[in-house]
């Protein structure tokens, strides 16, 4: 029974994801219809991304509209070479880099200030971070996140929330890629610094 | 061999290490615990990164939140306005009472035309009855409003402990205009003029035939009047009420337009709330916010940099750009090849004939037009529940009546017999009372008792249906022995048939004003009765 069930899920997974290619292959057609249909799908996923990255709500939804009114166009140039949500999310993301590029009046959104060395955390104790199993834990997690100085959260939120590689981030960000991989680990430095104050 | 480093070691967790790198790591890894719990501990903290970023943040926007008529702050506000229409269009009833027809058209709740007409026809006539009418209509409708106004939100305030932000807004507004200390200027003239050189500091209140405003005014405007003109620049909010409004200047806070027709031709920094018969933003109009209207016709020329809702009984047609969703309620909708729509397009309209979206229009979101099937209330089961919900609760309060009032409640059902005088009297109370609630409110400090005065007046509004029932019962079956069950019987009888005549179309209208009437006559004669001997005494 239960294996049925596993079944009918894997099932249900392969169709749906027959189905997106058939949708994504009609909003390239320009069909409203299926336009609409990947906004439903992927908004919350999108806004969530603007969210993390851009400093206010409002911002956040005028980027997430600003990504699927481009989509018309720029879905013409997905070529399925990577999955459609993280191509989806890398759009955004470059939306969003694009708005706080413009905020700095065109510089570039994190300077590179230092040469990368890294402060190693000494200590060995298990980190904080990897302790954090309820949705409460969780929820504070993402408080610390949003909370974290922008140079930090954008490549982790890339990293993590969008899934890009180093590379990518760095090509986004235009940083170089060793810069990109100190950041991250600044900010989970940083990540395991706050929610170890917090659990005390 | 010597450890790895944290960073080392996160790039190999992320799969960032070339081939080479990662080969050596691996085989350090197998002989070293330390390197090994890092490598463990690393690959659990990108694990929960991943997930808790999954779970979205906590704001994050339902799509469907519109579709399904989620209450958010855009329904918060759609549901206020609705309260204070309803209450509003109970005390406006008063105004006018001999122009049955109007009057008629007021009860038929489908049509906004007839309702939004009678309003501003009214307004004209009165205006054009000379500066001492309009001064006391002005008076008495800006009082109005207040009331109706803070009624609704102290409504909404029970109903959900927190008002939604714009709810906020109108109440803050209002608080602030209910400030005897807060700064504020009267202009009454025929015409009142802010020329381009002059700058008003406070908030101004102007009341006249035409209202025109080409300079600054600093705080907000409330403008009164049959035209209300602003060229210049407001940097508060602006409450019209008026024949017709137009904005070429700028507003920099946001318009509350209770106008026959606004036209927006020039710069608003935040939201349009409207009741309005023809709204019309045009090309070199742009909203900053959003808008939130129930109008007869609208035309959106111009920009909107938000959400766009609408109430409607007439069409909507868009050329210009909304930057979120737009959804409407209406006959009819056009979007023209320049239109654009940053979010979802949700309409519902009488039939899908009435829907043209050009081949060149934009809609980022989904789209969701339907012809909107109206069934007939009495099919509906909610309609049933409801009618015998309130229908209980009416028997419920008759007899609490008779149980702690008994001689009262005979009196007053008996008196709605003397007809013509109970009638008269009813229509008068109906009328008058506003107009003391205002007078009492306008002092301001009387606000709160003008609140309770209202609430009492809305009470008996509600309890003059169960003297008039009781009454017809009481015709109808001539108890002999008259005891409790046998007027209760009465009230059930009476009750029913009154509930049925009630949905007649148009009759049905009358007859609740009829009832209406006669129950408040009869209960405020009887409340003069049995208070005089106390008087006397």
């Amino acid at each position: 029974m239960d294996d049925k069930g596993r079944r009918l899920a894997v099932k249900a997974k392969q169709m749906e994801e027959r189905d997106l290619e058939s949708v994504i292959e009609r909003a390239q057609g320009h069909d409203a219809e299926a336009l609409g249909e990947i906004h439903r799908r992927y908004v919350r996923r999108v806004f969530g991304l603007c969210r993390y990255m851009l400093d206010s709500r409002e911002n956040a939804e005028d980027a997430t509209s600003e990504v699927f009114l481009k989509l018309q166009r720029s879905i013409e140039s997905y070529d399925g070479s990577i999955p459609f949500p993280q191509w989806l999310l890398r759009v955004a993301g470059n939306q969003c880099i694009d708005v706080l590029r413009r905020r700095n009046r065109g510089r570039r959104v994190i300077v590179e200030v230092e040469d990368g060395v890294v402060v190693e955390a000494t200590s060995s104790e298990p980190s904080p971070l990897a302790a954090v199993i309820s949705m409460e834990e969780r929820a504070q997690l993402r408080v610390a996140i949003a909370h974290l100085p922008e140079n930090y959260r954008l490549p982790l939120v890339l990293r993590y929330y969008s899934e890009l590689s180093y590379d990518e981030i760095a090509q986004q960000l235009g940083l170089r890629r060793n810069h990109v991989a100190v950041l991250i680990l600044r900010a989970k430095q940083e990540l395991r610094r706050k929610l170890a104050h917090r659990s005390q | 061999m010597e450890c790895y480093s944290e960073l080392t070691c996160a790039l190999f967790v992320d799969g960032e290490l070339t081939a080479d790198a990662a080969r050596h790591l691996r085989d350090h890894l197998v002989t070293c615990q330390r390197c090994r719990d890092l490598v463990h501990a690393l690959r659990a903290e990108s694990r929960v990164l991943t997930e808790s970023l999954r779970e979205l943040p906590e704001e994050a926007p339902s799509p469907e939140a519109f579709s399904h008529l989620g209450f958010s702050w855009v329904w918060g506000d759609l549901a206020m306005m609705a309260a204070v229409l309803t209450l509003g269009s109970i005390l406006f009833v008063w105004i006018d009472h001999l122009e049955i027809p109007g009057a008629l058209e007021w009860f038929n709740p489908f049509s906004l035309n007839g309702l939004t007409n009678l309003m501003f026809n009214l307004s004209y006539y009165f205006a054009h009855g000379g500066t001492a009418m309009l001064t006391e209509y002005v008076a008495v409708v800006g009082g109005l409003f207040l009331v109706v106004l803070l009624g609704g939100s102290v409504l909404l305030l029970g109903r959900r402990w927190r008002l939604p932000k714009n709810g906020l807004g109108l109440l803050i507004v209002l608080l602030t205009l209910s400030l005897p200390s807060f700064a504020l200027e009267r202009r009454h003239e025929e015409f009142v003029t802010i020329a381009a050189n002059q700058t008003v500091d406070d908030t101004l209140l102007a009341i006249g035939n035409t209202v025109r405003i080409e300079g600054v005014v600093n705080g907000d405007l409330l403008a009164f009047g049959r035209s209300v003109e602003v060229s210049g620049t407001v940097k508060g909010d602006l409450v019209s009420f008026a024949k017709r409004t137009v904005v070429s200047g700028s507003v920099e806070g946001r318009i509350y337009n209770f106008s026959q027709s606004l036209d927006l031709d020039g710069q608003l920094g935040h939201s349009i709330y409207g009741f309005t018969q023809s709204l019309r933003v045009a090309d070199r109009g742009h909203v900053g916010d959003g808008i939130v209207a129930a109008a007869g016709d609208v035309s959106l020329e111009g920009e909107v940099k938000r959400s766009v809702d609408m109430l409607l009984s007439g069409n909507a047609d868009v050329s210009g750009s909304i930057g979120r969703d737009m959804t409407v309620t209406g006959r009819g909708l056009t979007l023209t090849n320049t239109a654009r729509v940053g979010g979802n397009l949700t309409a519902r309209v009488r039939q899908l004939e009435g829907v043209h979206i050009a081949d060149g229009a934009i809609i980022a979101g989904k789209r969701d037009v339907q012809a909107r099937v109206r069934k007939s209330q009495f099919a509906r089961s909610r309609f049933y529940f409801r009618q015998a919900l309130s229908f209980a609760s009416a028997m419920l309060v008759g007899w609490l009546g008779l149980i702690l009032v008994p001689g009262f409640f005979r009196a007053t059902t008996q008196a709605v017999g003397s007809g013509w005088r109970s009638l008269g009297l009813g229509i008068g109370v109906l009328a008058g009372v506003p107009v003391a609630i205002v007078v009492v409110a306008i002092t301001l400090v009387g606000i709160p008792i003008a609140l309770m005065l209202f609430a009492a007046y809305l009470t008996a509004i509600y309890l003059a249906k169960i003297w008039v029932g009781a009454f017809l019962g009481w015709i109808l079956l001539r108890p002999t022995g008259a005891t409790k069950y046998d007027w209760l019987l009465g009230l059930l009888l009476g009750l029913l048939i009154l509930t049925i005549v009630g949905f007649i179309p148009y009759l049905g209208g009358l007859v609740r004003f009829g009832i209406v009437c006669l129950g408040l006559g009869a209960f405020a004669w009887q409340l003069y009765h049995a208070s005089r001997p106390a008087m006397t005494a």
